[in-house]
């Protein structure tokens, strides 16, 4: 075909050429670009796309209950309604903290602060509060369309019956934290999981926990929840039943209002826990929602250390109740027998050194029983010393002093029985006989645990057992099958002779019958104790408030066969008949009432106290 | 004006046909790529695509038969008149997405810069045909340019920085093939180097950002460098074939920012994936291609020049669109050539394919 027409300029037909290869080879540079995005980098970029639609998001699986002993509740679930923002999904930081904190009431400085704490995991939810009510909730459904990012879950939050049952044993949970999440023991853990932080929930933990499920969404760029693609339900954790008694725990705990302290009571013939009151306590639920920092700070510096686990990790010297070891030592060792006399003018001379009675005047002619009946310390001093600093030594640690108990949880006080070679090796200095006079009523250098007492207490009533304490029963599925059960532990049985320990408990026996402990009697059931009055050396240095003695109180009832020991320390309360006594009462008292018909107590004579 | 029988015989139904598709597909995806989307304004858009295909299937017919010697002959009336309309939207247009780019006609809001570009074509066209004895000559460049940087300035301040710099290289491309050098070009580029500070300063806040934000996107990954990352990935994540009309959750669910109008290629890529876009930029590379074609065939240099306008129009915006979408260049809001969501956009393109076909037609028509 011949060219019919006159080409504009053929400068135009050349440049057009150009433009051709020119247009050619832009397009064969998109479509390698094309090719690299989507052949060469599909794989990473079809990844990358499907994690910004799909969310894995961890559904906390709920924790098992705590349960004491006959199936009562201490601490259980409750569903939270929380609020959480993605921040990756928030397009501008002042304006979202601005409407968010509007209506949640919160600063919106703190919800800048919060979500700038997330920036490290954009696509992580951030916790902005908990526990919302009705209304705040309806207001956030409303409003979702102007709070990008923001979402509404609902979450297990444990709820500990009471304000805390036994806070101290049953512990508290809350998010794992920085330098658990750098431990070998916590690598299964993720920021935001929540962990049992002390006591049994600790302890037991991985029980307890449960496994966590998971679901998967579909969301949208607001970060909206727009379907739930595929979700895997989570395992509760196993329920724990707890050898602790509701009914004598909440009996101590009433009786034990006001006062600092601890109140262990334990079954004599197993070890099993069923009381563990520390004061001051603190409220386990503050935990399981998020603790502010400066909350934390002012529970760690309360000077009465509400944190503390007293009865395991308060030390005490332990007064006279200490005289009950002597005694089974002076026995043992055949310094003296029940015959044995001592004249008693109310003090005790060692050298040139007096050492007081507490009885002005003294009590006169005391034998063994009379002595204990009345807590001598003239009597217990120079039985003390006819028995040897050794022997007593040898009985306290049988009975187990000195060193941990072995309950298996939280950091457990060794208390301490100081014997002349710990004295030379610590102190550098020789054991005096006067060491070995004040040993004699427990006082000096001896330190020991609310729960090291119950213990020797326990071993007293059970004729020489000591058993480990424990807390844990057993372990429950929620179908009610036993994953895992526990029973007594026997330590060792105390190197007596039966007849030394019987001579013990007749002297504790008489102690609430006609002696110093008789503000515990009840009606109807026969109890045996131990008062104590644990010097507070150095008194102006506590300060104000602080200069009481500790007043203690242990005991065993029934006395024909002990169901439960108990040991009661009322810090700064003075002498132990008086202040510690009446607790025990109480919570003898409970255990025992429905065993009788009235119930009715023996009301004890005016509290003479030691 | 009479009607050969050359016309209709030599009407380039490859070209129509190409265009028909490209709106098809245009229309699938945009119907397609909002499912996913609550809002039923979005739901919607589709709707408004095909009245808006059908107006611009209209358009191209009659751009392609109304004798296009007419448009030679009123070139600087329809130039000084887009002027005009620019000026109107300078005081009256209406404001959307905090720019001032409409304005009213009747219950349509068209968007004069959009038909600037036609208008400015045929404005060289005409401009340089008068001067075809000159063609080639250094001094016959100063003039129109100086014409041409006017609507860049009205369209800057509007502001549409896509627009605007569409409109410049259009200018760029239609002054090289009536004889700009390389030199020429160099000194223009130097001059712009020169001149880029003001430049800069009179880009609005966000505008600079986009530019950093292309520069360097992942200074702020969820900032301006956002729009960047997402495109990337839903281009991407079509991979070889592509997830299909519905599965594209990249930009049903929103993460893709204007996924109907300057991002549609990204909705198309993942959906289709390579497959999909190799047959897309087939089918626009024929059509510039057959467009250049008749350029060089025009029977007279209005013709040539105004059918390589276009041509260089489609394809300066398809390269601009796609490059954006590819992140191989800044985010500039140009829509890409028929696919894009927008009447004005999809009705200039049309008319400008008529054009094209018109001279085709015409070149035996003495």
């Amino acid at each position: 075909m011949s060219r019919p027409w006159q080409s504009p300029t053929p400068l135009i037909q050349q440049k057009i050429r150009w433009t051709v290869l020119l247009v050619t080879v832009v397009f064969a540079l998109l479509l390698l670009r094309l090719w690299y995005l989507q052949v060469l980098e599909g794989r990473y970029y079809a990844t990358l796309s499907a994690s910004n639609r799909l969310r894995i998001r961890s559904v906390e699986a709920p924790r098992g209950f705590i349960l004491d002993r006959s199936g009562e509740v201490i601490v259980e679930n409750r569903p939270s309604f929380d609020v959480y923002v993605i921040p990756a999904a928030v397009p501008d930081l002042d304006e979202a903290a601005h409407a968010i904190g509007t209506v949640l009431g919160q600063a919106p400085e703190e919800i800048v602060a919060k979500i700038r704490g997330g920036r490290a995991h954009p696509y992580r939810p951030v916790l902005l509060a908990q526990e919302l009510n009705e209304r705040t909730m309806v207001v956030i459904e409303e409003r979702k369309m102007d709070l990008p990012g923001v979402s509404l879950r609902v979450r297990p939050l444990r709820s500990y019956v009471d304000g805390g049952i036994a806070a101290h044993l049953v512990g508290y949970v809350s998010e794992v934290n920085q330098e658990q999440l750098h431990l070998e023991a916590y690598r299964d853990f993720r920021p935001g999981d929540t962990v049992g932080q002390a006591g049994v929930e600790r302890r037991l933990d991985s029980f307890v926990r449960g496994i966590d499920g998971w679901e998967e969404v579909e969301t949208d760029a607001q970060g909206r929840v727009v379907r739930l693609m595929d979700r895997l339900e989570p395992q509760s954790g196993f329920s724990l039943v707890l050898t602790l008694d509701k009914k004598l725990q909440m009996a101590a705990e009433k009786a034990f209002a006001g006062k600092r302290g601890s109140v262990v009571a334990l079954n004599p013939q197993t070890g099993e826990i069923l009381v563990w009151v520390s004061r001051p306590a603190y409220d386990p639920n503050r935990f399981a929602k998020q603790l502010s920092r400066e909350a934390w700070e002012e529970l760690v510096n309360d000077p009465t250390h509400p944190l503390q686990n007293r009865p395991m990790q308060a030390q005490y010297p332990p007064g006279s109740v200490f005289k009950l070891v002597v005694m089974a030592a002076a026995l043992e060792a055949g310094a003296v027998t029940p015959e044995t006399v001592f004249n008693c003018p109310g003090y005790f001379r060692l050298g040139r050194t007096t050492f007081d009675d507490w009885k002005e005047g003294g009590h006169g002619q005391q034998d063994l029983m009379q002595a204990i009946t009345n807590s001598c310390n003239v009597y217990f001093y120079q039985a003390a010393l006819k028995a040897g600093i050794d022997a007593i030594v040898l009985v306290a640690r049988e009975f187990g002093l000195g060193q941990k108990t072995g309950i298996g949880f939280g950091d457990e006080a060794k208390g301490l029985i100081p014997s002349p070679s710990w004295k030379q090796e610590v102190l550098g200095e020789r054991w005096y006989l006067g060491d070995t006079v004040i040993t004699g009523i427990g006082q000096g250098m001896i330190l020991v645990t609310p729960l090291q007492m119950v213990t020797l207490v326990a071993a007293i009533a059970n004729g020489g057992t000591v058993y480990r304490p424990w807390v844990v029963e057993r372990v429950e599925s929620w179908g009610g099958e036993v994953v895992a059960a526990y029973g007594p532990e026997p330590v060792r049985k105390v190197n007596l002779r039966p007849r030394v320990l019987e001579l013990v408990r007749q002297g504790m026996l008489r102690v609430v019958e006609e002696g110093t402990g008789r503000v515990a009697r009840i009606r109807g059931v026969r109890v045996a104790g131990k008062t104590g009055t644990a010097q507070v050396v150095k008194k102006e240095a506590h300060g104000p408030g602080k200069t009481e003695d500790h007043a203690w109180f242990v005991a065993f009832a029934p006395y024909e066969n002990p169901e439960i020991a108990i040991a009661v320390i009322a810090e700064n309360a003075g002498k132990g008949g008086s202040a510690a006594g009446p607790v025990a009462r109480a919570v003898l008292e409970a255990a025992f009432s429905p065993l009788l018909e009235k119930g009715t107590v023996a009301q004890g004579p005016s509290p003479e106290s030691q | 004006m009479y009607l050969d029988r050359r016309i209709l015989t030599n009407f380039d139904w490859r070209m129509a046909g190409i265009t028909l598709i490209l709106i098809a597909v245009g229309i699938l995806t945009i119907w397609s790529g909002n499912l996913g989307s609550s809002s039923s304004y979005r739901q919607a858009l589709y709707i408004r695509q095909i009245l808006w295909g059908a107006l611009g299937l209209c358009g191209l017919v009659a751009a392609a038969f109304v004798n296009y010697r007419l448009l030679a002959r009123f070139a600087y009336p329809i130039f000084g008149l887009l002027l005009g309309l620019l000026l109107v939207v300078e005081v009256t247009g209406a404001v959307g997405f905090g720019a001032q780019r409409w304005i009213r006609v009747g219950f349509l809001t068209v968007q004069p810069s959009e038909f600037m570009k036609l208008a400015l074509i045929i404005f060289l066209a005409r401009y340089f045909e008068d001067r075809k004895e000159h063609l080639g000559k250094p001094r016959l460049m100063a003039t129109p340019a100086m014409v041409a940087l006017v609507p860049i300035f009205f369209v800057l301040r509007q502001p549409d920085l896509g627009t605007a710099a569409l409109l410049g290289l259009l200018t760029l491309s239609m002054l090289f093939l009536v004889g700009l050098r390389l030199k020429h070009l160099l000194f223009l580029v130097f001059a712009g180097a020169a001149l880029t500070p003001l430049l800069w300063s009179m880009l609005k806040g966000y505008q600079q950002q986009r530019i950093w934000a292309f520069l360097f996107p992942s200074l702020d990954p969820l900032g301006a460098g956002y729009h960047v990352m997402q495109s990337k990935i839903a281009v991407g994540s079509g991979e070889l074939l592509g997830k299909g009309l519905k599965a594209a959750s990249q930009s049903q669910l929103n993460f893709l920012p204007a996924s109907h109008t300057d991002f549609i290629f990204a909705v198309l890529a993942e959906q289709w994936g390579f497959v999909g876009c190799l047959v897309i930029l087939l089918l626009c590379y024929f059509l510039i291609t057959r467009g250049l074609e008749i350029a060089s065939e025009a029977k007279d240099v209005f013709g040539a020049l105004m059918a390589f306008g276009i041509m260089a129009m489609v394809m300066l915006q398809l390269l601009v669109n796609a490059g954006m979408v590819l992140g191989i260049m800044p985010v500039v809001g140009v829509p890409f050539p028929l696919l894009s969501y927008g009447g004005s956009s999809l009705l200039v393109v049309c008319l400008g394919v008529g054009l094209v076909i018109n001279v085709r037609i015409r070149r035996f028509v003495y």
